[in-house]
């Protein structure tokens, strides 16, 4: 008899006791169910996090910073600014004006509707051409900002979230009124944005440099040039990046954080799920010895036996990772959750069930291991003998 | 007490899966342990922040300056008690990953009531004297070697009347701040002679830090100096330390949430995987616990000793496993700072063992509880 048909034909045995087990088995997948549905859990929220922040991220979309700087650090002059606007690649808008938007940040207070407590978001100043650099912001309400004047418009995200961004509403902002005038949506974009007029907001905040400028270029393709035709420029000193690497920058620290205590939570429990996988299959094996010992006595080998247990101990470990998924998409998938003050809908995607499966493999094999040694070396005679 | 021997043989009649409870057991409180430290650290941050120190900054905006001619308008506010400008800015020391950050200062006099470092009299004492002069958190004397007396060249980007961007600063002292959030890599300078060498931004502060006479009164304080500005070109926004504490840590009830469910998946898990093995070892021991009973021990001492046998493991366990939390908070201490575990937790943690080793203990010790000799017997 081969290896591969005494292995199948032990694992089939081990199955066939499984109703006096019942309650070791269910250990073992409730063990994992709760080990793989956390780890699932805590990682669709840096899935979650990066599916907002990449989502709307477009190929064809450059930023421009101060070279060597980090985008808050960055100054970019009114001159080089208008430099830009002769590179080449730039895509033209509909009224035949080259796409580049000069913006700078400033951070205001809101006021939650919910609690009363303050957070302080972006303002953002931009120029009326925001909406050809950005195709997905969709007006829900309302109309532009007009260059000049002391006008804001809010996300809808933001309108929800905060108090004083109804259409109409006048919110003081160092020193001057400045009234909400529409609200947008912004692709998938959940976070809090409000834009105003980039020169309404330098001259209030009393700044004469933009922060940054984004550029649309007519295809993907013309990156490189563009990038070369920046550092080519010596009236520049700027560094073009496409729009995936800034909001990668931005996003490493998160990730980072979201990560570690994600793995570090996640291996923790699969360490204990394990140690509950060893002691119900020891106590399996135990309960079958002399089973197991007349199968050996009538010519079983060791290694289909060890096979057999390891392969069931896996057997019982799948169950548990699928329903671990399954809890973990039912109860958090599109949830909204804000851990470290930064808020995004978690997202249980496939690659995170397979990774959730790889885990309860792992847990599976590494747990049968020792138990499986143990039912290979089990005694013949000795075993026979406590009939 | 006379059968304490007997339970103790009970819990290593099976050494193996003894070890194995234990250990899980223990990994699945050192997991409890780690969260409730990074709550309580959270917490302790919030309470331990000094609710009697005022920060007045621009209001709607953190980087908006403000007037340096505010501080005596804001000294006449009844309650209040030292006001001291505060400006900041960032400089590089030889070379652009060593970054510091400058806090200038007025050495007033009660100054440091109005913050939350201590330092000795005579560093203060030699800052008044030496315009110059500057106070270095301890850590910094011990990364960079510096020492009472050393010139500090430093690089920043705030441009001095004469056109440089160099600075130097004269070490005249050390101090440790008990702000646990508070940044390692800061020294204090004179704002009035930065004020004075800055080419821009002259007569400007970032914020005014403000002690109040009576911590009671701070909440009245902060609101009748928002009401003095209420209406002028700079208006303010004054809150305590404890307050911006409070909002810098505003995620805390997202993490409680987290840290619920996830102890939760935890117990259950552990839960169900303890009763199944005390069943297990119930049913294995029947023959054993037949003797006892025959030898004249009742149905409610058999039950006492199988649920002290899970209690024995569990609180042993369970304490293993938050001592052994207690090792992973330096590490853990790079995301949160001031990671404690008060005794609540502890007693919380212990108690939570108990709890668990009761019910997954409950069921088995009843059906040992129950069992009868000749039956009990009979299945050999």
């Amino acid at each position: 008899m081969s290896v591969a048909r005494q292995s199948l034909a032990m694992l089939l045995v081990n199955l066939s006791g499984v109703r006096e087990r019942m309650a070791s088995v269910l250990t073992i997948i409730i063990g994992v169910t709760c080990a793989v549905g956390v780890l699932v859990s805590m990682l669709a929220m840096g899935t979650g996090a990066r599916r907002q922040e990449m989502g709307n991220v477009r190929a064809d979309r450059v930023v421009l910073i101060t070279s060597g700087a980090r985008v808050w650090q960055s100054d970019i002059s009114r001159e080089e600014a208008a430099a830009v606007l002769e590179l080449p690649g730039i895509l033209k808008g509909s009224g035949g004006e080259p796409i580049v938007v000069p913006e700078t940040e400033v951070p205001v207070e809101g006021r939650r509707r919910v609690l009363g407590n303050r957070i302080f978001f972006p303002l953002i100043g931009t120029t009326p051409t925001v909406t050809q650099y950005r195709p997905e912001m969709r007006f829900t309400g309302g109309r532009m900002f007009q260059t000049g004047l002391h006008e804001l418009i809010a996300g809808n995200s933001c309108a929800r979230q905060f108090t004083g961004f109804d259409i109409g509403d006048r919110r003081p902002i160092h020193g001057t009124d400045w009234t909400v005038v529409g609200h947008f949506d912004l692709g998938q974009d959940q976070q809090c944005f409000v834009f105003a007029d980039v020169d309404s907001i330098m001259s209030t905040f009393s700044r004469n440099t933009y922060s940054s400028v984004s550029v649309r270029l007519q295809s993907p393709s013309d990156f490189d040039a563009f990038r070369d035709a920046v550092k080519g420029n010596p009236a520049l000193h700027l560094e073009a990046k496409r729009e995936r690497e800034i909001m990668e920058d931005g996003f490493k620290e998160l990730n980072a954080i979201l990560n570690f205590v994600s793995y570090f939570v996640g291996t923790i429990m699969a360490i204990g799920a394990t140690l509950g996988a060893v002691n119900s299959l020891y106590a399996i094996v135990d309960s079958r010895r002399r089973e197991l010992a007349t199968l050996r006595a009538i010519g079983f080998g060791p290694g289909p036996i060890v096979v057999s247990v390891l392969a069931e101990s896996v057997l019982w470990a799948l169950p548990g990772a699928l329903l671990g998924c399954a809890l973990s998409w039912a109860l958090f998938n599109g949830l909204s959750a804000s851990p470290f003050g930064y808020s995004f809908q978690l997202a249980v995607t496939p690659s995170l069930a397979v990774l959730g499966i790889l885990w309860a493999l792992g847990m599976g094999l590494l747990g049968g291991l020792l138990p499986a040694l143990r039912a290979a070396r089990v005694p013949v005679t000795t075993a026979l003998r406590a009939i | 007490m006379k059968f304490l021997p007997l339970i103790w043989s009970g819990i290593w009649r099976k050494p193996g899966r003894t070890v194995l409870i234990f250990l899980q057991v223990c990994v699945a409180f050192a997991l409890f342990g780690v969260l409730q430290g990074l709550k309580t650290g959270v917490e302790h941050l919030i309470s331990e922040a000094r609710a009697d120190v005022l920060i007045v900054h621009g209001s709607l905006s953190l980087i908006d300056p403000l007037p340096l001619s505010l501080l005596e308008r804001i000294k006449s506010v009844p309650g209040v008690k030292v006001v001291i400008p505060v400006e900041l800015f960032g400089a590089i020391y030889q070379n652009p990953s060593q970054k510091l950050g400058l806090v200038a200062i007025s050495p007033d006099e009660g100054w440091l009531s109005a913050f939350t470092f201590s330092i000795a009299p005579e560093y203060v004492a030699a800052l008044r004297r030496i315009r110059t002069g500057t106070i270095i958190k301890e850590g910094l004397a011990k990364k960079y070697g510096w020492k009472v007396g050393d010139r500090i060249p430093l690089k920043s980007t705030v441009v001095q009347v004469d056109g440089s961007t160099d600075w130097a600063f004269d070490v005249v002292g050390t101090y440790t701040d008990a702000d646990l959030g508070g940044a390692n890599d800061t020294i204090l300078i004179n704002y009035s002679y930065f004020d004075e060498a800055r080419v821009s931004g002259k007569g400007t502060v970032k914020h005014f830090n403000v002690a109040a006479s009576d911590p009671k009164l701070a909440v009245t304080v902060a609101d009748a100096i928002d009401r003095r500005f209420a209406n002028s070109s700079s208006e303010t926004r004054t809150e305590s330390l404890r307050e911006l504490a409070q909002s810098q840590l505003q995620s805390i009830g997202d993490l409680n949430f987290l840290i619920r469910a996830i102890v939760s998946a935890v117990l259950v898990a552990l839960l169900f995987a303890t009763a199944t093995m005390t069943m297990q070892s119930i049913r294995e021991r029947t023959p054993e616990l037949a003797v006892l009973k025959t030898l004249g021990f009742t149905d409610g001492s058999v039950f006492v000793f199988v649920l002290a046998e899970a209690m024995v493991i569990f609180i042993a366990a369970g304490a293993c496993g938050l001592a052994s939390a207690l090792l992973v908070f330096p590490f853990a201490s790079r995301f949160v700072p001031g990671l404690s575990m008060p005794a609540v937790v502890v007693g919380v943690g212990l108690v939570c063992a108990a709890l668990v080793a009761l019910i997954s203990a409950a069921v088995p010790a009843l059906v040992a509880a129950r069992l009868k000799i000749a039956t009990a017997l009979a299945v050999r």
